[in-house]
């Protein structure tokens, strides 16, 4: 089955991803940054045997995954493939993941929480991507019985999740807003309303890609529907923003810096990461406006399958000088 | 990169301020970050933002409380050192004192979100003005009336600390 990056999603000219998170503690248990190994191995195998000893068909769908048993390069490469979070990966003692098999659905256990789940889908889809996880965590629930009071709802380890532990997001590929610098008059407007804009690789407001995740920030006093219909209302004005300002702008010089960018991805013998990333975005943005006539999933997989460690995870492990002739064969097969 | 400031050491932090849209970046070494108060920018992200979230830390000391969850052993002001909460008894035992705090990350202090199968039905809310509100604020987000938007935020906030005045 292939990975959840390669499917076309919902106006994913713009929106790239959305992703869930539900933030869970099994009641009675100290949170993670009390525990020690012993009980820290009890929620895992408790989680493990609540999924996968179940009579239902997460049994069936749902692999386990010790993280002790994977090797470092995978794991980083499942924090460039958006699975887990670089925190999980840095230290993955009495950690475990259990996964389906595309990766949209991956329920972390022992991040920050006792158990973290998460589904990601291609495009806008909070709402299924919503449902999915609320099915999983109704169903985990009965059975491990989550950390929950009348007034401040799913009781998490950082008061910041407390309430409903949803953190919602979108991945957004804007690089007309970023060259205007409007977003970050976005990201200082949607922050006073409770959401976060963020540059998805590098510091602040800065990405490499022009890709910027939006989230909610707010878990308390809000429910996850109206967080989600929030989100999406906002996440639908700032793509029109993108789009009406693609609309407007200088096409023949678009075009120009879109067609070199392919030129170059098409042509080069050794390329970084972030050339890659750039020029990588500029031919979805050339896909999205018609100027460039190939699949539109292959970006997205160029940026995350031309990572170091995705792409290590392919041509075995090498040093960076290696890594960027290894990159430029994987993109240039990638465009064929 | 040499300091900006000094000219001397390496720049290892570097600030970049967006202000109305414009960006100015600056590079400095620990020492002079340190002295423009950049220097807290610690090795635990969590703990820093919370810390921030929790104002002056030092506030909590001024309570001489020694109380301690009964179930974790954890003290308040090892929630807030940490930036987390030892366990979900600590919510109980450090109700009060965790309320403005969450009244600052959320605005709010009572979930109207999803309930759990096992939890008691008395948890579930009557339609409120607050509720009125909360969707009246879904749609002025729609059409990008962020002024208002804040206007009703800050009313809603209003009403919830008169509920929680009356209780």
């Amino acid at each position: 089955m292939s990975s959840w990056y390669t499917q076309h999603g919902k106006n994913s000219d713009v929106i790239i991803t959305s992703r869930i998170r539900l933030a869970r503690n099994i009641s009675g248990i100290p949170f993670n940054s009390r525990l020690n190994a012993e009980e820290q191995k009890q929620i895992k195998e408790r989680v493990k045997s609540a999924i996968c000893d179940s009579n239902t068909p997460y049994a069936k769908t749902l692999k386990f995954i010790d993280m002790n048993d994977v090797p470092e390069n995978e794991c980083y490469a499942m924090v460039e493939r958006h699975i887990i979070s670089p925190e999980f990966a840095q230290n993955r003692q009495n950690k475990a993941i259990i996964i389906s098999e595309d990766e949209s659905v991956c329920v972390m256990i022992g991040e920050e929480d006792h158990i973290r789940i998460q589904v990601l889908y291609s495009g806008l889809e909070l709402e299924k991507a919503y449902d999915i996880a609320e099915r999983i965590d109704s169903f985990l629930g009965d059975t491990l019985h989550f950390a929950f009071d009348e007034k401040l709802g799913y009781l998490t380890q950082c008061p910041t999740n407390l309430g409903t532990g949803l953190r919602a997001s979108v991945m957004l590929h804007l690089p007309l807003l970023e060259s205007t610098r409007e977003i970050s008059l976005i990201a200082d407007s949607v922050s006073k309303i409770g959401f976060t804009v963020r540059g998805m690789y590098g510091e602040g407001t800065e990405s490499a890609a022009s890709l910027y995740q939006l989230s909610n920030q707010i878990t308390l006093g809000i429910s996850e529907r109206d967080a989600l219909k929030n989100l999406t209302a906002i996440t639908m004005q700032i793509v029109e923003k993108e789009l009406s300002l693609r609309n407007s702008a200088n096409r023949t010089l678009l075009e120009d810096k879109i067609c070199r960018a392919y030129g170059i991805l098409k042509n080069a013998r050794v390329i970084s990461t972030k050339e890659m990333m750039q020029l990588t975005s500029m031919i979805k943005l050339g896909i999205s406006m018609g100027i460039i006539d190939i699949d539109s999933s292959v970006p997205i997989r160029i940026l995350i399958e031309c990572q170091p460690h995705s792409l290590m995870r392919k041509c075995g492990i090498c040093d960076a000088d290696e890594r960027d002739i290894n990159r430029a064969i994987t993109i240039r097969n990638l465009l064929e | 990169m040499k300091c900006e400031n000094c000219g001397i050491n390496t720049a290892t932090t570097h600030i970049k301020k967006v202000i109305n849209g414009v960006v100015t970046e600056q590079h400095l070494c620990q020492a002079c970050a340190a002295k423009t108060g950049y220097s807290t920018f610690g090795s635990n992200s969590l703990a820093s933002m919370l810390a921030s979230v929790f104002g002056d830390a030092s506030s909590a000391y001024l309570s001489p409380s020694t109380k301690k969850c009964d179930q974790c052993g954890c003290s308040f002001s090892d929630i807030v050192n940490s930036g987390v909460v030892g366990c979900s008894s600590c919510y109980t035992a450090f109700y009060d004192e965790l309320l403005p705090y969450l009244k600052r990350i959320h605005g709010s202090v009572t979930h109207i979100g999803k309930i759990p199968n096992r939890a008691p039905l008395s948890v579930l809310n009557e339609k409120t003005e607050i509720e009125l509100l909360r969707a009246q604020l879904s749609d002025v987000i729609i059409k990008e009336e962020f002024e208002k938007a804040a206007e009703i935020r800050d009313r809603i906030r209003q009403l919830e600390r008169q509920g929680d005045n009356n209780e």
